[in-house]
């Protein structure tokens, strides 16, 4: 299949996977945190991941700038989430597990419909910036810029997410919480305050993955489901509850789906879920899942 | 206070009665006069095609507005139901049972999904209950056909043989396809691949999209690699806006043109800039055909009077199918026969949208030419979205009926795996 191809389309071809996992990284590290800190399962991710995208449509056609657009859909549906978890969210801690869930996929059924509501049904698009547009050439590859700014924007992300985990006092908090959060309010710490931070954080996250995907395929109310299933393929072969997991997991889904696509188009989903259910049967925690480990 | 107790309760008797009388007056000779149709349809309003959905809906609304405010259809006032198909076949067929059996619609019509059609098509033939297809459909060809059902948009492969056509003849002969993977999308392949034949096309290659896709990045490194005249899109709505959009940001399309086998009004203005001189897509209906025909100009002042937009061609195509149901049966002279309606439809001419048509005798499919039109990009102005750069004739794209009921010419298309 792939011996009567040039090396460089074979590249480019894997180029654009990372660049597609990339995405999946952002998705799945926000739903990683948020189940991690808050036992959440987060089924509403992708419909923040849609307002991301919105935001972008909205402070891009204001302001004009791309990435003013990028910093208020983090800051704005940060904030949104944050309320969320304080007012709909927190009333349901401790009590049966599957409510915050059935809460979750209620949003993820009532936001698009508001939206459709507010925004229409069309699409709402976002068009590339022009420092990104046009192509890099590197020899004899070609690289899309925007999918090489995705690449070292995930890349920057991801390291700046680690750094604050890993150093910053809060960060460690975090960390701490998702182990034994009775031990760190003990301690004395506002658990509370963190789980909303946490889920706050997570949400940015979805919106971040939202407002780099909009360019590509404009925004519709409808574009969470399948980031939200995306989310949970690669959460659940990344492992739940686990950044490295998220990180390689939305690679390895994104390289996936490329090379599946490449092959045989149609079945590019598929080969995602089949994905999925080979390391559920093999590794049912995952690959760096903490949980479930013996 | 004997008397005043006897009184209030006169009075009391005399309103009930009153009451009742009144009642009768009204609510009796109203429910003995009122002789109604019942036509019900089916769009999806929600799902990736919901804003072809609304349009088809809200075409029908006027449609059937226009035949009432008349007076109905033979002294038969039109009483419309309209349901949510949500794009998916299942969901589908339980609203016609529901139309069929609890709003007691006699007749039935809508629908975006070929393959969704097919099966209202078996539920109607099963059930005597005639249907009226907007979409694109197949189900007017072969073994599909039954007495019950009319097609009134292009089929498949009419759509693709006149869109390749024009870019056999204007834009090259190397083709790369990329196709929506359900069986809409399979048959404009087919016609593709038989059009290519007869006219010495380069068939490079395809790839099967599942639907609702929304990366196409990676599918295009094949395309770049085998560098064909221009890319063949058989798909629409999300799915054709998102890969023309990541076909623009690689720069395909600048190396080559795009043809979209059917396009959409919403596509083309949501792609703003991007869609350009570069890309063309085929359509049964553009608003700018006002220029042409007066039917087109009153057709689309009246929908933009209503509604605001102008209307797309899947909001043409269900006005012309519930505008030539009521003909038929005025022409049949009853609103009850259905086998008589059905008949009446055959062969029955008529100028409502576009110039004079048909519907053809052998199969009750639309015989109507089909547009292609190509984007303005950054030169669009509000609906200003695009030029008509040719209107084929629709005897020139239909199928015999001979090959039809044969399912020639296509049958010995292979399509590629």
């Amino acid at each position: 299949m792939f011996a009567d191809l040039p090396w460089n389309v074979i590249a480019l071809q894997l180029f654009f996977g990372v660049a597609l996992g990339c995405v999946y990284v952002l998705l799945a590290s926000g739903l990683s945190i948020i189940y991690g800190l808050l036992d959440v399962v987060n089924f509403a991710h992708g419909t923040f991941a849609m307002l991301g995208a919105y935001a972008v449509f909205v402070a891009v056609s204001m302001s004009g700038s791309f990435f003013i657009g990028i910093l208020s859909a983090v800051v704005i549906v940060g904030l949104i989430g944050a309320v969320t978890e304080i007012f709909l969210l927190k009333p349901l801690y401790g009590k049966d597990p599957l409510l915050p869930l059935l809460l979750t996929f209620g949003l993820s059924v009532a936001i698009p419909d508001g939206m459709k509501i507010i925004f229409g049904l069309i699409g709402k698009p976002v068009n590339y910036p022009s420092a990104l547009s046009g192509a890099t050439l590197l020899g004899p590859m070609i690289f899309p810029n925007y999918r090489l700014f995705i690449v070292l924007f995930t890349l920057v992300i991801m390291i700046s997410l680690w750094l604050f985990l890993k150093k910053s006092d809060l960060g460690m908090i975090i960390r701490a919480s998702t182990r034994d959060s009775l031990m760190v309010q003990v301690l004395g710490v506002n658990v509370s305050r963190i789980w909303t931070i946490g889920f706050a954080m997570g949400i940015g996250l979805a919106a971040l993955a939202g407002a780099i995907s909009v360019p590509m395929m404009s925004a519709t109310p409808d574009m969470g489901v399948d980031m939200t299933m995306v989310a949970f393929v690669v959460t659940v072969v990344g492992g739940l509850g686990s950044l490295g997991g998220a990180i390689v997991g939305g690679l390895f889904i994104g390289l996936v789906v490329a090379v599946a696509s490449f092959i045989a188009g149609e079945y590019a989903n598929v080969a995602m879920y089949f994905c999925m259910a080979v390391i559920l049967l093999v590794r049912p925690r995952g690959l760096f899942g903490e949980l479930g480990r013996e | 206070m004997r008397s005043r107790g006897s009184f209030g309760f006169v009075a009391l008797a005399l309103l009930g009665l009153g009451l009742l009388a009144v009642s009768l007056f009204v609510v009796a000779p109203a429910e003995a006069q009122e002789k109604v149709i019942k036509y019900g349809t089916m769009h999806p309003l929600t799902g990736a095609y919901s804003v072809l959905g609304r349009d088809q809906q809200r075409a029908t609304e006027l449609a059937v507005n226009e035949w009432n405010a008349k007076g109905g259809v033979l002294g038969h006032k039109i009483v419309w139901v309209s349901r949510d198909d949500q794009l998916n076949g299942a969901v589908a067929l339980r609203r016609a049972k529901e139309l069929v059996e609890e709003e007691k619609c006699d007749f039935i019509g809508g629908t975006l999904s070929g393959a969704i059609s097919l099966a209202i098509n078996e539920f109607a033939c099963k059930n005597k209950v005639p249907y009226v297809a907007y979409c694109q459909s197949d189900m007017v060809t072969g073994p599909d056909q039954c007495k019950f059902g009319a097609a009134f948009m292009v089929i498949p492969s009419s759509a693709a043989l006149a869109v390749s056509k024009y870019a056999f003849e204007n834009l090259g002969k190397k083709w790369f396809a990329i196709t929506a993977d359900y069986r809409w999308g399979h048959s404009l392949l087919e016609g593709w691949m038989w059009q290519s034949e007869q006219m010495g096309g380069k068939f490079l290659g395809n790839v099967y999209v599942p639907l609702g896709t929304s990366d196409f990045s990676t599918y295009y490194a094949k395309i770049m690699a085998a560098n064909p005249d221009f890319i063949v899109m058989n798909n629409l709505g999300a799915d054709q806006t998102a890969a023309i959009k990541q076909a623009s940001e690689l720069g395909l399309t600048k190396k080559m043109k795009i043809v979209c086998s059917k396009t959409a009004m919403h596509t083309i203005k949501e792609l703003g800039p991007v869609y350009d001189e570069n890309v063309m897509g085929g359509m049964t209906f553009f608003w700018k055909l006002q220029d042409k025909y007066a039917t087109s100009k009153k057709f689309v002042e009246n929908y933009m009077k209503k509604f605001g937009d102008p209307v797309e061609q899947d909001g043409e195509s269900g006005y012309v199918a519930t505008n030539v149901l009521f003909m038929a049966m005025e022409k049949a002279g009853t609103v009850t026969d259905k086998e008589k309606i059905m008949k009446a439809m055959e062969g029955l001419k008529y100028e409502l949208t576009k110039g004079p048509e048909e519907v053809r005798a052998c199969d009750r499919q639309r015989v109507q030419s089909y547009l292609l039109v190509r984007g303005k990009g950054a030169k669009a102005k509000d609906w200003d979205i695009a030029d008509i750069i040719a209107e084929i004739p629709g005897k020139d794209i239909i199928m015999s009926c001979e090959d039809n009921a044969k399912k020639l010419p296509f049958s010995n298309i292979k399509l590629p795996k």
